[in-house]
């Protein structure tokens, strides 16, 4: 019972990663109907020039706040230059593979900058384990899922009551009716990225203290978050969210019970599965095809 | 562009031939050899990304299936290198084929996460199945290359790799210039067309998946022999990365270029090692750079070079081609006959209790208002929408719960209101697509190209030109379709759905767009087809083009059938009249009083 606990909690915790990241790939996948494939880099990204602010002596809170915002410009630039010039071509192939670039080049800097190996960020949030009914866990990571959630409700309230929120919408809807109505589609676009790239590294920080920052921990994390926004329905922020926290959560079961390599199996696997079986994911909205 | 790809070949066995007698040492040999095996690798993925339009970034994974089948099935059962690569190729291309099964629901992205999932699950698996795989230690004490029991030596077993991506190399390019080929371009361009010209877009896209899993899993095989030793961390994501990237920088679609990408990317780690540190970087850089400065890749930028430097003829001799009336003798029109044809979408009802009698070989217009439900009626027949209730005859066949590209091969034919053509396909290509359900050849004889497969595409060939020279188009056969003017493309669109020798032809708003002259000439070409035994279903906006052409008009309005007569009587119908100019108001009728 305790191991079930244990297993929850923490699978709530990286659960909470996946879906933050997923709700990236969301916000991405709304406004341009493409991705940044080195998302899973903006995360890493977040992660180490935190770890590499506290070395420069910056106190904690503006190290964070300064890799959060490094890790939303890294996304508007990458946005500029590696994803517009593609957009509109009618495969994808260009961008997925431009982004994939980018992301074998900011990992490559990261690790002359960071060194190859990993390294903690020290957080007061896991200072000290607390124990709840006899699991332990950090305080860190019981926040996590709650800043998950937190943001999707901010980002539903976001999308449906602020100007900018609408545009992003109307982008998602239509890109040339948008462009009539006066919306600047280009900086809608970029808007996007930014915002999910600022999720992504804030990801990235507030998960460096539970495993460990290095400059390899992106592709994986961002390969899974984008299994969770498929998995979820791309199109659905709650969808994203949920599927994130539960993806998590089974994978630290398997993990716990059978072992890493069979966590992938299954974690992928299902991703498959579901997308067999549901097109546009669980929470997805169908698109409609016309001839 | 023949005696090109003629020369090309000559160079490939050359250099295969050269390479070995002037290697300086072993090791210059054997990176050689490596670069021989992701050649076949890069060279059948491209069949997949080139000509299919499928992004595959799993390729690994099916590289490493070959490797790990081959080799156990080398160290357990002491198969030699070809029993157990032809092992590793099944095994693969198994796999591969269970892989496109996802396409079917789900393109673009969402297929390339699939693969990306399939490569990872794969190496996972190689690390967890320990009793099979020999989980992350790998498997050692692979045997040396043999044959019939027989070891091979360093010089056999690099000619077995040089014949082998010769062979591959030449079967990936006959099979692009056969009717399979120029099916897989189609369905990357437009699926919709593809499939209502007869072509099983899954069937189509199963075969692209299982040539790149074959080549890769004989691939696969042979490196594992090459090497001696593998472990799960040879096949990660980023070797499919590199694998696609061979295909990108070489020229996806091209005939070499997978090969020269892969020699690129083979060698390119030994180049990068100067810039130490800095090498992934530099590879990162260089990838983005191809995306940038050569989207075409190597070879497709510069054959595009080519064709512009010295470009062909523009046309064809209509005298190559045989006449329209010739192909598409010997058939029956046909009739096709809705009862109670109903569509429902949500609460609209789109269509309701639709039915229509269209006689073997006559013009038959429907026409009604904008949302009248004839789009509706055209895909539901053509196969596009299922019916919710009522059924479709085709000569008394009924078209219930088949696929589009089934009815197509029943002789229903079909153009499209905004024209479907295959863009970066020259125009004459465009009809050889039509033709593709009436070869009889298989993928042997398109890959071999025996004199049966040289005869029917010849015949193809003739038949296409012809059907181009009845519209109109010989002139321009050549072209790429997406640079005809809108009215050309119309005419194109009539000749590829001529080339599938249908019964009935299904013209959805032909003259949309056109100008005054071009709608003349239409109405002609319209009457020409039904003297050549075709029936012809005709949608229409335009009342002067349907009440000159059609023998009989059917009215739709607001999803219902409100009358279906000759012209004339049409023309005077109450209820017709009302549809089109609105009926009498009663705010008319006081003003009047």
């Amino acid at each position: 019972m305790t191991t079930a606990l244990q297993y929850t909690l923490s699978g709530l915790a990286i659960g909470g990663i996946y879906a933050l990241v997923a709700l990236g790939f969301h916000i991405m996948w709304s406004a341009a109907k493409a991705v940044n494939f080195a998302h899973g880099d903006t995360l890493m990204i977040g992660a180490v020039l935190a770890v590499m602010g506290v070395d420069a002596g910056l106190p904690l809170p503006l190290a964070c706040l300064l890799a959060i915002l490094g890790g939303a410009l890294f996304g508007v630039v990458l946005e500029r230059f590696a994803v517009r010039p593609f957009i509109g071509a009618n495969a994808s192939i260009g961008w997925m593979l431009t982004t994939i670039a980018v992301g074998i080049m900011a990992e490559s800097l990261a690790t002359m900058q960071f060194g190859g190996f990993s390294r903690p960020l020290p957080s007061p949030g896991v200072a000290r384990a607390i124990s709840i009914f006899g699991a332990g866990v950090y305080p860190q990571e019981l926040v996590i899922p709650a800043v998950a959630v937190l943001t999707m409700i901010a980002l539903h309230v976001m999308q449906r009551h602020t100007l900018v929120g609408r545009a992003m919408q109307a982008v998602a809807h239509n890109r040339q009716a948008a462009a009539l109505m006066g919306i600047d589609v280009d900086r809608i676009v970029m808007f996007s990225f930014g915002l999910a790239a600022l999720l992504g590294a804030g990801a990235g920080v507030l998960v460096a203290p539970v495993i460990q920052a290095s400059a390899s921990m992106g592709v994986l994390l961002g390969l899974k978050g984008f299994a969770v926004a498929i998995i979820g329905g791309i199109t659905s922020g709650p969808g994203v969210v949920l599927a994130g926290l539960a993806f998590g959560v089974m994978e630290k079961f398997v993990e716990g019970y059978i072992s890493t390599a069979a966590r992938e199996i299954v974690g992928f696997s299902a991703m498959i599965l579901v997308l067999l079986a549901f097109p546009q994911g669980l929470f997805g909205r169908r698109e409609i095809f016309k001839v | 562009m023949k005696t090109l790809h003629i020369l090309g070949f000559a160079l490939l066995a050359a250099i295969l031939v050269a390479v070995p007698l002037t290697s300086g040492n072993e090791y210059e040999l054997r990176l050689f050899m490596l670069f021989l095996i992701y050649g076949v690798i890069a060279v059948g993925l491209n069949v997949l990304v080139g000509l299919t339009g499928l992004v595959s970034l799993g390729q690994a994974g099916l590289f490493a299936l070959g490797a790990y089948t081959g080799a156990i099935l080398a160290i357990r059962f002491g198969l030699d290198l070809v029993v157990a690569s032809v092992g590793a190729a099944l095994v693969a291309g198994l796999f591969g084929a269970a892989l496109a099964y996802p396409s079917v629901r789900v393109r673009g992205v969402y297929l390339a996460v699939v693969t990306i999932a399939f490569g990872l699950i794969v190496e996972n698996v190689a690390i967890e199945w320990q009793s099979l795989t020999g989980g992350t230690t790998g498997l050692t004490g692979i045997p040396g290359p043999n044959l019939f029991g027989y070891p091979l030596s360093g010089y056999a077993f690099y000619a077995v790799l040089a014949v082998t991506l010769f062979f591959a190399t030449l079967a990936t390019h006959n099979l692009k210039h056969s009717g399979y080929g120029r099916a897989m371009l189609a369905v990357a361009q437009s699926e919709t067309a593809a499939r209502s010209l007869g072509i099983g877009a899954t069937g189509i896209r199963t075969l692209a998946f299982a040539v790149a899993a074959v080549t890769a899993g004989i691939a696969g095989s042979f490196y594992a022999f090459l090497n001696a030793y593998i472990s799960p961390d040879i096949f990660t994501f980023s070797d499919s990365v590199r694998f696609l990237l061979m295909v990108i920088l070489g020229g996806a679609a091209s005939t070499f270029g997978p090969v020269l990408g892969a020699f690129i990317l083979t060698y390119l780690p030994e180049v990068l090692q100067r810039f130490a540190e800095w090498q992934k970087f530099a590879y990162g850089a260089l990838l983005l750079a191809v995306m940038f400065g050569l989207p075409g890749g190597i070879l497709g930028t510069l054959g595009q070079l080519y064709a512009r430097l010295r470009p062909g003829p523009r046309g064809v001799d209509p005298a190559e081609g045989i006449p329209a009336a010739e192909t598409l003798a010997g058939r029956e029109p046909a009739s096709l006959e809705t009862v109670g044809l109903t569509v429902r979408f949500g609460g609209l009802t789109a269509l309701s209790a639709a039915s229509v009698r269209v006689a073997p070989g006559e013009i038959h217009a429907l026409i009604g208002p904008n949302g009248a439900g004839k789009s509706t009626f055209v895909n539901t027949i053509s196969g596009f929408y299922r019916p919710s209730e009522g059924g479709v005859q085709l000569d008394g066949t009924d078209l219930a719960g088949r696929k589009v590209h089934g009815i197509a091969r029943l002789g229903l034919a079909r153009t499209f209101q905004n024209t479907e053509l295959f863009g970066q396909m020259t125009v004459l290509e465009n009809v050889l697509v039509g033709g593709f359900s009436h070869h009889s050849y298989g993928l042997p004889g398109a890959i071999l190209r025996t004199p049966g497969f040289r005869r029917e595409e010849a015949a193809c060939r003739a038949a296409a030109i012809g059907l181009l020279d009845f519209v109109g188009l010989s002139e321009a056969a050549n072209e790429q379709a997406r640079f005809l003017p809108f009215g050309h493309q119309r005419r194109l669109e009539i000749a590829r759905a001529l080339a599938t020798r249908p019964r009935l032809l299904l013209l959805d708003e032909p003259a949309a767009g056109l100008t005054t002259q071009e709608i003349d000439e239409l109405e002609g070409m319209i009457r020409k087809i039904a003297g050549l035994g075709v029936s012809v279903l005709l949608i229409e906006h335009h009342v002067d083009l349907i009440m000159a052409v059609a023998d009989t008009v059917t009215v739709l309005d607001y999803g219902q059938i409100i009358a279906s007569d000759r012209p004339e009587a049409v023309q005077s119908d109450p209820r017709v009249i009302e549809a089109y100019f609105g009926g009498p108001s009663a705010i008319l009728d006081e003003e009047a009083a």
